[in-house]
């Protein structure tokens, strides 16, 4: 596998304000590469730097090894799928679909099995003649979508295509992309906010903050182990627990936080101090009865379909501790109860401190 | 129902309003056809005696020519130059937008005895011989920014990643214009172009200041009225009238025809204007 994309040491600036900062990735052929983060932390603006449509302010874009930082987005193999609709209005399917090999001179009795070949992929066959006022938000997107494939881009870029649908419809779409993405063995570097979307499709994460990679790793290392707490915190659920690294033992070091002392595997680098502790709510037992853990007491409980959602005020920690049960693991546990909370320390995971996360 | 709209007063004031607006037209149109030279009541009788007249005439002949070729010169140039200026302006990122948009607009609040005395200053500056080119000049200074308005109007309401997509698409930003910006904006540039058309055609003030020794169709009627008044003045001024509504038709049909709930940009100024 050989990078497909690479980008080097980006940085933006919108005026004094910083939008990327030395952001640099390489994507491989065939990878779908998902740019995760809050609202405003530049991801789409990254997008926007590969598609051509920002020149950023610092750094290389590489496509295949060849620099297209300064080429213009008409001349650059990429095509992109927009959050909102952009269908031609004046245009049915077929030549929306049919635009991008039009321009390219593509042969004329080539275009028309192209375009079938894409509409198939997108299951639109037999919408050629429709207009864009006559699709519902899913069909607007798989078009969109025809529409960029067809071209057969070395990269495609997605901008939140989903975020303008309902949830029905976008599980559905989901799916439809991992599909498509299987079938076509394209190069798919996908933005979002939404860490669901992100940990569902994604063959990698790169999760982005303040216009910084936070992490890069597959859903499974990003989820099991977080480089950092906002990392922790912004894909999928977790406890991040202020705790005291008091004692090293050989693989293992000894946290405290209020009367909760546990040995944990010991991570690189880190020292005695502050430090913190990330536990995902499902690792987290609730036993009314026993001695093992620590007490707290449930303050809310709110039944999810799979399971309960618990949280519990525990003695000596600043914010309730979150636990995830299976609903067929144990009965519902009344609010107000006493229980004794405990977690397996080998899946806890200790992050250094920083002053900023708290 | 509302009490109000019901209400007989209401409706005796819309009726004089109505009278008093369109009474004139119609007495203009309907002595256009009076059999005897007279101009006001009793009528005596229908004929086209006037209208054959009229067209008989080299002059009227001459000025309905040159009013035409005027008006087309300047509606093609307000087309062109209006749309690549409404696009530049439109889509230009500098911070000096602002302030162009407004300057090009401008004019629109000029009076026409302003604009005509200032071209005629210009013209002598500039020791251009008075014709039928500097009449289609001082046209064009006065119709643009209209044109303007209406096509920047309709540029501004158009969503931008539309075009972005279609550079991403492979699209040079010619063929972006051409494929994807112009397609969408064509009626209503039609629209436009046929507003300039109108208002060229029937345009008096300026052109009496800059003409020269040629005429148009309402400094023949000016000048024809200084000489005899007969109803071959109702002739024209009904023609001058019927060319003009249809113009205004026109435009109205093909910004409407782009509306649909998008860019209805010549209503606002169709909406305040009494044919």
């Amino acid at each position: 596998m050989s990078d497909r994309l690479v980008l080097e040491e980006i940085t933006h600036r919108y005026g004094r304000e910083v939008a990327l900062d030395g952001v640099s990735l390489a994507i491989e052929e065939g990878e779908l590469v998902t740019l995760l983060g809050p609202s405003g932390c530049g991801k789409t603006t990254l997008l926007r730097i590969v598609a051509g449509f920002v020149r950023p302010s610092e750094g290389r874009v590489l496509l295949e090894g060849r620099d297209v930082t300064r080429a213009a987005p008409y001349r650059r193999p990429v095509n992109m799928v927009f959050q909102r609709s952009t269908l031609f209005p004046h245009l049915d399917v077929f030549e929306n679909v049919a635009f991008g090999l039009r321009i390219a001179g593509v042969p004329r009795g080539e275009v028309g099995g192209r375009v079938a070949d894409a509409l198939a992929l997108v299951r639109l066959h037999g919408f050629e003649r429709r207009r864009a006022h006559e699709l519902s938000g899913g069909q607007l997107q798989r078009v969109a979508l025809a529409r960029a494939l067809v071209n057969r881009p070395k990269v495609l870029l997605l901008d939140e295509p989903l975020s303008a649908l309902d949830l029905k419809i976008r599980l559905e779409m989901e799916a439809e992309l991992r599909r498509v993405h299987r079938e076509t063995g394209a190069t798919f570097v996908y933005v979002t906010h939404d860490q669901r979307e992100a940990l569902a499709l994604s063959d990698r994460i790169v999760v982005i903050n303040e216009g910084r990679v936070e992490q890069i790793g597959t859903p499974d290392e990003i989820y099991r182990a977080p480089a950092s707490v906002f990392a922790a915190r912004f894909v999928g659920d977790a406890n991040v627990i202020p705790v005291e690294v008091v004692g090293a033992d050989g693989a293992s070091v000894t946290v405290v936080a209020g009367d909760l002392r546990l040995a944990i595997r010991r991570p690189d680098g880190l020292g005695r101090g502050p430090a913190w502790l990330v536990v995902r709510p499902q690792l987290v037992r609730l036993a009314q009865n026993g001695d093992a853990g620590v007490p707290g007491v449930v303050r809310d409980l709110a039944f999810r379909g799979t399971g309960f959602s618990y949280r519990v005020d525990v003695p000596g920690l600043p914010d309730p501790v979150k636990a995830e049960m299976s609903a067929e693991s144990a009965p519902p546990v009344d609010v107000g109860s006493d229980v004794r909370v405990s977690w397996d320390p080998a899946a806890c995971r200790l992050l250094p401190w920083e002053p900023g996360d708290g | 129902m509302d009490a109000r709209r019901r209400s007989p007063f209401t409706a005796a004031v819309t009726l004089v309003a109505l009278v008093f607006l369109f009474l004139p037209l119609v007495l203009v149109v309907l002595f256009s056809f009076h059999k005897t030279g007279g101009l006001s009541f009793p009528f005596k009788g229908f004929s086209l005696r006037w209208y054959r007249d009229t067209f008989g005439s080299f002059e009227f002949r001459e000025a309905l020519k040159n009013s035409a070729v005027v008006a087309v010169c300047v509606s093609v140039a307000t087309l062109v130059l209006g749309t690549l200026a409404a696009y530049g302006i439109s889509r230009t990122t500098s911070r000096l937008r602002g302030p162009i948009g407004l300057l090009f607009f401008l004019p629109i609040t000029l009076p026409g005895l302003f604009i005509g005395i200032a071209m005629l200053v210009a013209f002598r500056r500039v020791e251009l011989q008075l014709s039928l080119v500097t009449v289609a000049i001082a046209h064009f200074v006065y119709v643009f920014p209209f044109f303007l308005l209406i096509a920047k109007a309709t540029l501004d309401r158009l969503d931008p990643a539309l075009e972005e997509a279609a550079a991403d698409l492979g699209a040079s930003p010619f063929r972006v214009f051409r494929k994807v910006t112009l397609p969408q904006i064509w009626p209503i540039l039609v629209g436009a172009t046929s507003l300039a058309f109108a208002l060229s055609f029937d345009e008096f003030i300026i052109t009496f200041f800059v003409i020269g020794s040629d005429s148009t169709l309402p400094m023949y009627i000016w000048s024809s009225l200084r000489r005899t008044i007969d109803p071959s003045i109702n002739v024209i001024s009904t023609m001058l009238m019927l060319i003009t509504l249809l113009l205004w038709v026109l435009a109205f049909v093909f910004t409407l025809r782009a509306g649909r709930g998008r860019a209805r940009a010549v209503e606002p100024i169709l909406g305040g204007e009494e044919v």
